[in-house]
């Protein structure tokens, strides 16, 4: 499996592809990135799940609370 | 001397033509100009004939037929391409990346793209990035997302950072169902580039509906761009339309 499909929109002309050097880093960065992202993701809704536990209420009680 | 006539003369062998049969003949035919220089040049002169309505023209460099209304000259055809002009697309079957090369240029100053998947293997998101030359530019982004999923509103400031433009995400198992478009304004000129986006797709926790604006504040004329997917990878094809200028 290639990793990059690279068009010329004047001449038509495909190539398949596999990254280079800088594009295999930045997507090496990329992953680190969302990584990051998808931790502070679940710490969050853990954190909420733990504080309505807390609370003892539901995530719909919450949300009327709020409303 | 006016073009409306009264009849389609039909000459034949040995018949002497006069001045009258000629100039009717030559007067009402499309004359062939290269530019509306000579074309304004080549009436009203001395030997030349007084611009009427109805006039016709062949304009060599633009290749369009024009008539003249009396007033001012017009086009008759071809027709117009349209407002939205197909430029280019780009059909990928699992790759991670898709750059398209050449797509913005200076004909349009803004952009109608749209991408269709097909298939995706693992969850990922989208994002995209301005390309000049063959590299893409990896700073200087910023946006702003609101959205609901399953019932319930968000919104995020930068959702992927400063490094690219958030285009949503793709859940593999309903992959068929993600859609995007987004409207890209000036990317080709020497000022910062905007990004108007709706995305939507079935998501593993109910209907995701997304609308973004991304800003890319380098005043760079770009003549490409980068789509890519941080799943292992997608399947699908992005088409690339220019909003006529006028």
């Amino acid at each position: 499996m290639a990793d990059v499909l690279e068009i010329d929109a004047q001449t038509g002309k495909t190539t398949q592809r596999d990254y280079n050097a800088d594009e295999l880093a930045q997507r090496a960065k990329d992953e680190k990135k969302l990584a990051t992202e998808a931790k502070a993701k679940t710490a969050k809704a853990t954190a909420k799940a733990a504080l309505l536990d807390k609370l003892g209420i539901t995530a719909d009680e919450a949300a009327l609370l709020l409303s | 001397m006016p073009n409306e006539q009264t009849t389609v003369p039909l000459f034949v062998a040995a018949e002497v033509l006069t001045a009258a049969d000629m100039n009717l003949s030559a007067g009402t035919g499309v004359p062939v100009f290269a530019n509306t220089t000579t074309r304004d040049a080549g009436f009203g002169g001395a030997g030349e004939k007084v611009l009427a309505e109805g006039q016709l023209c062949y304009l060599s460099d633009s290749n369009i037929v024009q008539y003249y209304s009396g007033a001012s000259w017009a086009t008759v055809g071809p027709a117009s391409a349209g407002g939205l002009v197909y430029i280019t697309q780009a059909t990928f079957s699992a790759v991670n990346t898709v750059s398209i090369n050449n797509c913005f240029s200076a004909t349009y100053s803004n952009y109608f793209l749209t991408i269709e998947t097909t298939a995706a293997v693992v969850d990922g998101n989208v994002t995209g990035r301005l390309r000049l030359s063959g590299t893409d530019s990896t700073t200087n982004y910023a946006g702003q997302r609101i959205g609901g999923e399953a019932g319930s509103a968000f919104a995020t400031t930068n959702p992927s950072g400063t490094d690219d433009v958030t285009f949503g995400a793709i859940q593999a198992a309903t992959a068929t169902s993600y859609a995007l478009t987004t409207t890209i304004l000036c990317p080709a000129l020497a000022r910062a580039t905007n990004w108007l986006t709706l995305t939507g797709t079935n998501g593993n926790n109910g209907t995701i509906v997304q609308f973004c604006w991304n800003t890319h504040s380098t005043a760079t004329a770009y003549d490409g761009i980068t789509i890519n997917y941080s799943g292992t990878s997608f399947t699908g094809t992005i088409r690339v339309y220019g909003y006529a200028n006028s």
